[in-house]
Parts: C-alpha cells; structure tokens; sequence
C-alpha cells in the first residue's frame, strides 16, 4: 500500500477581485513526504498565491487543497500544526532581540517554556547567532534576520515547511548557511515546499520542481530529469528560459 | 491560556521598547490636559465665579444711588469701584477706564437724581388732591440722565440685568414715595400720625438649587470638565498608536506568520486590547492623579473625583474598551500608516468636538446637543458627570458604559469581518 501525499492540491483556481486574467488556473499538483519540493516560475506566475493558499492566507476560487489528507475548512487548527512557513518577508518584530522573537513564536505554537528554550538555544548555537541573542533584530544584518526568520518557522519542528524564497538579498555564507541547514531538517524527516528565482539554488536543494507560469503548471520533475530531457540545456536556467521564454515580466 | 500570556507578554516590550511612542501616549497627553484647564479657567470662571469689575460714579448721595450701590457692594459677582468727583471729569475718566478694558462697565448717577424722582411722583399725587391741601409751589419735574457705558465685549444680557436692576430700584423709590405720600395725605385728612412705613422684607422670596445637572451644587469647573474630557481625548488618541502597531505588523509579515500558527485571531486581538486598555488605565490615573495633586499647585481647582469608585472604574474601564476597539478597527481597515494616522486624528477630533470635549454639551445649540450624543467620547463625559458631578453610583453611570461597551464590540466585529473579507 503506497502513502497519501502530504499535500494534494486538485484543480486549483484563483481569480482576485477586479481582475478577469486568473492568477492560478486549475492546477494539480502533489507534494510527497520527505521532498523538498520546488515552485519555479516567473514574476507574477502565481507562485505566492499558491503558497500563499497553501497556508491558508487567502481562499481559493475553486478546487481543492488537501494537507496530511485534512482540508482547512474542517481541520485548520491541525493543518497548522503540522506546518511552519518562512516568507519572503522578515517576519519579525524589530525592536525585540531574536530570543525574544522567537520565544513569542514558540509560545505561540504551544512549546513548553523549558523546551522552547532550550531549542531556541540550539538553534541560535547552530545557526551562529548566539552570541546575538539578546540584540534586537532591527540591528542585525540582512543574513542575520534571515536566520532568525527561518528559525521562527521551525521551531515547533513542522512536519511541513513553507519556504517562500528565503534566502533572497543575503550573503553567500549565510545563504549556504540556511541551506545546510534545510537538507538537515529534511534529512530529519520535514518535507519542504519552496519557492524561488533563484534556479540555481532550487537545482542544488530541492529533489521535484514544477514551473509554473500564467498560473498553470507546465513542467515537473527532478532538476536532473528536466535538465536531461531538455534539448541543449545544461542547468535548471536553460530549461526555465526554454519553457518561460526571454520576454521580461512584470 | 499560554498562548495568551505569550502574545500579552510580546504586547508589552513591543510597547516598552517604542520610546516616542510611550512619551506620546502619558507625556502628550498630561501637557495637554494642564494647559487646556489653565486656558479654560478664566472663562469657566467668568461663567461662575470670577467678578466683574464695574466704576460706579454716584453724584446723587441719597437713596437711589446709596440703595444701588449697597446693593452693587454685596453683590459677589461684582467688583465695585465707587468714584466721587466732579462730574464732567469723573465721567471722562470712567470712561477711557472701561474704553482701556479696566472696566467691564461704567454707571453714572447725576446728582439730584433721587430727587427728581421724588418730585415727579409728588407732583403726580399732588394732582389728585384737593385744592385745599395741594402745595401751592411745587417743585418742577424734571428726567433722570443715568449714564451706562460698556466694554464692547459685555454681552447684551449682562447690559440688560444692569438696566433692569436700576429700572427695578427707581420703581422701588416710586413706590416708596408713593406710599410715603398717600401716607401722610391720609394723616392729614384724618388728623393722625400713624408713622407708617413700607415692610422691608420682600414679598416674593426665590428659593435657588440645582436639579438634574447638578445635585450637589457642585457645577463643572475647569477642572471638573477637562479632566474627564481630556482623558477621553487622550484615551481615543490611543488608536494612532494600535492602528500604528497593526499596520505594522502586517506589512512586516507578522500578521500573516501568526495566521499560519494555530491561535486565535480572536486571542491575538484580545491581548492586544488588553495591554491597550492597560495603557489607557495608567494614561487615566496619571491625568487624575495630576488633577488632584497638581493642579492645586497651579491655581486650579482640585479635581472631586466623587464618591463611586465603583462607577468611576466602570466607566473610565468602558471608555478605554471603546477607544482601543476604535484603534483595533482603524488599524484593521487602514491600509497604510499614512492613511491610519490621517484619518485616525481627524476622526478623533471629531469625535470630540461633537462629543463635548472643548465645548461641553450642555453649551451647545438644541441640534448639535442632538448630534453630541452620536460620539462615544459624550458617553464618556457623561459617564464622567454622573460620578463627579451628580454623585451618581455604578447604577447611573451602567447606561453610558454600557454604550461604550457595545461600541468596543461593533468595531472588533467590523474589524473581524472586514479581515476575513479580505482573504477571499
């Protein structure tokens, strides 16, 4: 007997108010245990209103989504649990020092005082940020907030991760910093959903891709398969300017 | 209830850590209110307690003028300068008095002026009389000049009391004299001397309280008023700062990172108005404190903050609810911080102008009375009145904090459905 996915997402569709173009348009899609999953696409492909009713931050306009085999309308609070995202924004309050912020997250997903605080020690002593701990986020640097931000989304230790392009604007050490530290979790058992322009970064992390553009998905696989069953491509890149096209979006 | 206790914890260093906003909402608000009181002292002492200064130039010496002066003299609400000088100066003088604002007012009475009121009643009986006890050199009438010369900025009413108090003492004289005179016809036609005088004591005796507004005859004062209403201004001031706060917390993605986690939205916005309603407690007490202790200090009147705690607390509980439910509402539909703090301040000075806080209600035209009772603030004032005012208990201030209350409950509930329509 084969395993439900852990996410499964059944003719998808969203059309925001005021506008006739959909921005996702009947996807289907499934995401496994254990992947680390890649949405690819362009400016205004409809990667974040995936994700973003992946997490139930907006509703969709038909289709469904499934997590752990639960849907949102009966099962949120579940769903929820299960999950962590790390948006592209630094979700963080700035005036509050990184122990801080993270307490305030960890509390909020139920974590006991005594193992909050001793994975918010580990996971400031492995993402090197100990010795900052008590300095408010809004004096960190870029790769530092980073850090902090994909710390608050994993505390709880999600079976599910949501990562929406985590490692932009930073530096090359922090960034293969949090990428160590990702293929760790994974290896741990979490499944990751990540989206990012950064295709060469996707190639390296995630084991399945879909390239999603104009809201529909028009190409899965492994970056190794794509790049192999792509004439005269030698990177994720080639592939994706050979699926998306050189136009620049918007 | 962990849950709770780590959002409210977070609510507070967020709060501790913003330094100009802190000095905004106890600072600004406490400068506020003292100077607003001491500004309006003077006025609201006009209204009650603070004398007009009037120059009385009584040239007559006898009893229209010495009566009116009397009078004047006892009369608290008049500060009296009595002026006797030859007339054409004294009159000149009184009057760059009153022109150069040391007067409100200046009174002239010629002399003679008695006189000339005895003689024209005299003459008038006189008529009446037979030929045989008619005095066969009467005096000749003549009219009373009494001059009145006002600052231009006394009001029409005051002008009219003034004339009517001299109307009312020349009739008084009238009758007098009238009685006088019939007195002693009737003597001489009955050969008497019956000596018979006018009864002093009035006939008509006004009893004077306050009801409704005021039992106790406690009257608003400055302070009275602008603690209270000042309080409240700054209470609903506070949904800058919480509209400030949810804004930014949405658009640095925290809003959407708590919608993720398994907590209640509902247990997210609660703590927040708690640790608000917590703010706008202390904001109270320290304006209240500064009114009772301070103000002395600077010659105000000490704030009476009544007898009810329980209706004090009721009522100052439920205006903090409806001015954090405000901000939480504001901040919710705001889409920028721009627009939150814009349409934040002006709607609160709004609110307040309708609602009493620099003009008291009860100064107000029939109409904008009607209007006042539309703001939350006017619940407040009025729920402030019936402790401070009107000895009122928790019972009489339960309807205005009750309205409060349902207020708090419309705007999280607006709040709540305009958030949730924004995820469809």
């Amino acid at each position: 007997m084969t395993s439900k996915p852990l996410i499964t997402i059944q003719n998808l569709a969203k059309t925001y108010k005021g506008s006739n173009e959909p921005a996702v348009d009947n996807i289907d899609m499934t995401v496994e245990h254990g992947e680390v999953f890649g949405l690819l696409g362009p400016n205004g492909a409809g990667k974040t209103t995936t994700i973003s009713i992946l997490c139930n931050l907006i509703q969709p306009s038909s289709g469904s989504v499934k997590i752990n085999n639960l849907g949102y309308s009966r099962h949120a609070r579940e769903i929820k649990s299960l999950m962590g995202v790390v948006s592209q924004d630094i979700a963080l309050f700035p005036t509050l020092t990184a122990r801080e912020n993270l307490q305030y997250f960890a509390g909020l997903y139920g974590l006991p005082g005594k193992t909050a605080k001793n994975r918010i020690e580990e996971a400031l002593k492995r993402l090197d940020l100990w010795e900052k701990r008590n300095t408010a986020i809004k004096k960190y640097s870029g790769g530092m907030k980073r850090r902090i931000n994909l710390l608050a989304g994993i505390l709880h230790k999600p079976k599910l991760l949501f990562l929406d392009e985590p490692t932009v604007g930073i530096d090359v050490q922090s960034r293969r910093m949090i990428f160590e530290y990702l293929r760790e979790l994974n290896q741990k058992g979490t499944t990751i959903f990540y989206t990012s322009h950064l295709l060469e970064e996707a190639e390296k992390l995630c084991s399945r891709v879909s390239v999603i553009d104009k809201g529909r998905i028009i190409l899965n696989g492994s970056p190794s398969a794509l790049i192999r069953s792509t004439e005269g491509s030698k990177s994720l890149e080639d592939v994706f300017i050979r699926v998306t096209g050189k136009k620049v979006r918007d | 209830m962990q849950k709770f206790f780590t959002s409210i914890r977070k609510e507070i260093l967020v709060l501790l850590r913003d330094r100009e906003g802190l000095a905004l909402m106890f600072i600004m608000p406490l400068i506020l209110v003292v100077l607003i009181t001491v500004l309006q002292h003077k006025t609201y002492q006009n209204i009650t307690e603070q004398q007009i200064p009037i120059v009385l130039i009584n040239n007559d010496n006898d009893s229209l003028g010495n009566s009116f002066q009397q009078v004047m003299e006892q009369n608290r609400v008049f500060a009296l300068t009595v002026v006797n000088e030859a007339d054409s100066i004294a009159v000149l003088n009184a009057k760059n008095q009153v022109a150069n604002g040391d007067f409100q007012m200046g009174i002239y009475i010629p002399e003679g002026a008695t006189n000339a009121i005895k003689n024209r009643v005299i003459n008038t009986i006189q008529k009446q009389m037979p030929e045989s006890i008619r005095n066969s050199n009467p005096e000749k009438d003549s009219i009373v000049n009494i001059a009145l010369f006002f600052d231009p900025v006394t009001k029409e009413s005051f002008r009219n009391v003034i004339k009517g108090s001299l109307r009312e003492f020349a009739s008084r004289l009238e009758s007098r004299i009238i009685f006088l005179t019939y007195s002693r016809v009737f003597d001489a036609l009955t050969n008497q001397n019956t000596d018979l005088q006018m009864p002093d004591h009035p006939t008509i005796v006004f009893e004077e309280s306050f009801v409704s507004a005021y039992k106790d005859g406690m009257a608003p004062n400055a302070v009275q008023h602008n603690v209270p209403a000042w309080t409240l201004f700054a209470m609903f001031f506070i949904a800058l700062p919480i509209a400030g706060n949810i804004i930014k917390e949405r658009n640095e993605g925290c809003t959407d990172r708590i919608r993720t986690i398994p907590v209640s939205p509902l247990l997210i916005m609660s703590s927040k108005a708690m640790v608000f309603i917590f703010v706008c407690l202390l904001q109270t007490l320290m304006i209240f404190l500064t009114g009772i202790y301070v103000m002395p200090l600077l010659d105000l009147p000490q704030l009476m903050p009544g007898h009810s705690i329980a209706g004090l607390l009721l009522i100052i509980f439920a205006s903090a609810m409806a001015a954090t439910g405000f901000g939480i509402a504001i901040g919710t539909i705001s889409g920028s911080v721009v627009q939150a703090s814009t349409f934040g301040s002006v709607s609160v000075v709004i609110l307040a102008a309708l609602g009493g806080v620099w003009i008291p209600a009860y100064l107000m035209s029939g109409i904008m009375r009607k209007m006042s009772a539309l703001s939350p603030m006017n619940w407040g004032i009025e729920g402030f009145y019936e402790v401070f005012l009107r000895n009122g208990s928790a019972a009489d201030v339960l309807p205005h904090a009750m309205k409060l209350i349902a207020f708090f409950v419309a705007m999280i509930l607006i709040s709540w459905k305009y958030r949730r329509r924004k995820t469809i």
